[in-house]
């Protein structure tokens, strides 16, 4: 934990070190954040109900969204990078040091522009989506489990990079596939996709479980997300280990 | 003791396409390396050299063979290894290039375990050894490479690593910075008994670091002894680029020949087994009016033929 600790601070040192650029992304990605939001009100105000769904649900998807996209993607922002730094032999460093890897790498670097989603998320939940204790309480737990899906998928994706070649561009295409799905109500999609969802790109845990939780708790759904997380995080920690196997560090003119 | 134990390691990587064949990077190397040695693992690009390295520092699985560093087997004790070996690659940095060094010594020496005051004790220490402490306060992005590099030794060095692998360290400085960066690493192995184990395609290297010379080239250790004896038997030669402001009419010179020579500018190679290039250069300098005058190591390429066609392989 120490190393955690020391790692993150460094980070978000390196990123303080330009104070006026910190705040100014961050508040580009707030603005942009806000402008969504809008949208989605303004088209609910329009429209009314679909399926469920109207402006203050919407409010809470995009407070689940944003709040796991900042864990995830802002404070351990190597998470999207995994492929692209094994090609690149940029795992050299790290692999040199006696610490977890995985864990390690997460944790180095911090994304600014999606801190903003991290302020963002929060502040959406508590003025407009309806906060009280109990909300409050499945709204943080079902975020972390979000942001757990999020992070431990784009880990996999990249140990696939590691596993299988490539440039490491599963990790992009995963990453706005995943964010693409989850900005959407669940219940818009079904059949196939709504599978594909809850498996291929786990949108589904997300934003989809998480949403319904705050909204009405269920045990059992509780125990989905719980347990979807568990094993996906589980999955990605393995298969980067075994990737690390097969790491050719990559960096073809340092490599005699 | 030996700290460092390679036999037959090796490592191919796939070839690019289906059916291409697999790229044999490293092929059957074996060596022995005793502690407080220093060792010039040299070879030219493309030779197996860092692929080597990086399987002895635990980085890459190899993909047959058998390996120890201080009785660890790298790539499955990397941990354990990673807390007692020290590693600086000249082209990976360790340091965050936003903050100063003296910040990214901190984080490293929590990982390493240290308390804050035996860290900042330790990085007093080394800014001392390394001429650098005036560094460490700076950003790194404000640092010159030959900086850089000092305060990445420092980085290397911060938990007292008992074996220190460098990987092409002198890669990139100018000479003044290389010859520098060579007196470090010689005081600090005679200073701390730390073990060296030097990559470099720089013939230089050897000369001014090394005890003993391992040439690996395709991936195969082809010449493993001390220096002094790869000194007499093989570095035989230095080349003297010459442009005299006068003509110097017939050169005749002990233990030197003409290999070109345009107008006033003579490109000549002395036999050091004859005469020291000191002896040489003060014979031209009180013989001739010399202009310029530079002194160069024969290209590894060079060295590594004369292993080749050397009657003791």
């Amino acid at each position: 934990m120490r190393i955690v600790l020391a790692s993150m601070r460094t980070a978000f040192l390196e990123a303080w070190t330009n104070r006026r650029s910190f705040w100014l992304q961050v508040t580009m990605m707030m603005a942009n954040d806000l402008v969504w939001i809008a949208f989605w009100v303004l088209l609910f105000n329009k429209v009314g109900d679909v399926r469920g769904w109207d402006a203050r649900r919407i409010v809470l998807l995009y407070a689940v969204l944003t709040t796991a996209a900042g864990l995830a993607l802002g404070l351990l922002a190597n998470s999207r990078r995994i492929g692209r730094m094994a090609v690149e032999g940029e795992l050299d460093p790290v692999l040199t040091l006696p610490v977890r890897p995985l864990v390690y790498l997460l944790t180095k670097r911090v994304d600014t522009s999606l801190l903003g989603d991290l302020i963002f998320g929060p502040v959406l939940f508590f003025t407009l989506a309806g906060p009280t204790v109990e909300r409050t309480a499945i709204y943080i737990a079902g975020s972390l489990a979000s942001a757990a899906v999020l992070v431990a998928f784009l880990v996999l994706l990249g140990a696939l990079t590691l596993l299988i070649g490539g440039k490491g561009e599963q990790s992009d295409l995963g990453f706005q596939a995943v964010l693409i799905f989850s900005s959407y109500p669940l219940d818009i999609f079904g059949g196939a996709t709504k599978f594909m969802l809850y498996t291929a790109i786990p949108a589904a845990f997300v934003t989809g479980l998480p949403v319904r939780l705050v909204d009405e708790f269920h045990a059992g759904t509780f125990a989905l997300l719980l347990g979807g997380a568990a094993f996906i995080s589980l999955l990605a920690a393995m298969s980067f280990k075994l990737g690390l196997r097969r790491y050719s560090s990559g960096a073809l003119w340092t490599r005699a | 003791m030996a700290v460092i134990e390679a036999r037959q390691l090796s490592k191919s990587f796939p070839g690019r396409g289906r059916k291409a064949a697999p790229v044999e990077a490293v092929r059957d190397v074996t060596f022995s390396i005793d502690a407080g040695e220093r060792i010039a693992y040299i070879g030219p690009n493309g030779a197996g050299k860092s692929t080597s390295i990086k399987m002895l520092t635990g980085i890459l699985h190899p993909s047959a063979g058998a390996a120890t560093v201080l009785g660890y087997v790298p790539w499955t004790e990397r941990r354990h290894l990673a807390q007692r070996i020290g590693t600086l690659f000249g082209q990976r940095s360790q340091l965050w290039f936003q903050l100063t060094p003296r910040q990214a010594y901190r984080l490293l020496g929590d990982i390493y375990g240290l308390t804050r005051a035996e860290a900042a004790s330790r990085v007093d220490e080394l800014g001392l050894l390394l001429e650098a402490t005036d560094l460490f306060d700076r950003q790194v992005k404000g640092l010159s490479l030959g900086q850089r590099m000092r305060c990445e030794l420092a980085a290397s060095l911060l938990h007292s690593p008992e074996v220190l692998f460098l990987d092409e360290p002198t890669i990139g400085l100018d000479l003044v910075a290389k010859q520098r960066f060579r007196e470090m690493i010689v005081r600090l192995n005679e200073e701390k008994g730390t073990t060296v184990f030097l990559t470099s395609h720089d013939v230089a290297d050897i000369e001014h670091v090394a005890r003993r010379v391992i040439v690996i080239n395709h991936g195969h250790v082809i010449y493993d002894d001390r220096v002094s004896t790869m000194r007499r038997s093989i570095l035989s030669h230095k080349l003297l680029e010459v442009r005299f402001d006068e003509s110097p009419g017939v050169l005749d010179i002990a233990a030197v020949e003409i290999l070109k020579h345009s107008g006033l500018g003579y490109k000549l190679i002395v036999d050091t087994t004859v005469r020291s290039i000191k002896d040489v250069l003060d014979e031209l300098l009180d013989r001739f009016v010399v202009g310029d005058i530079s002194v160069e190591d024969p290209p590894l390429e060079d060295v590594i033929g004369n292993i080749y066609e050397s009657p003791e392989r």
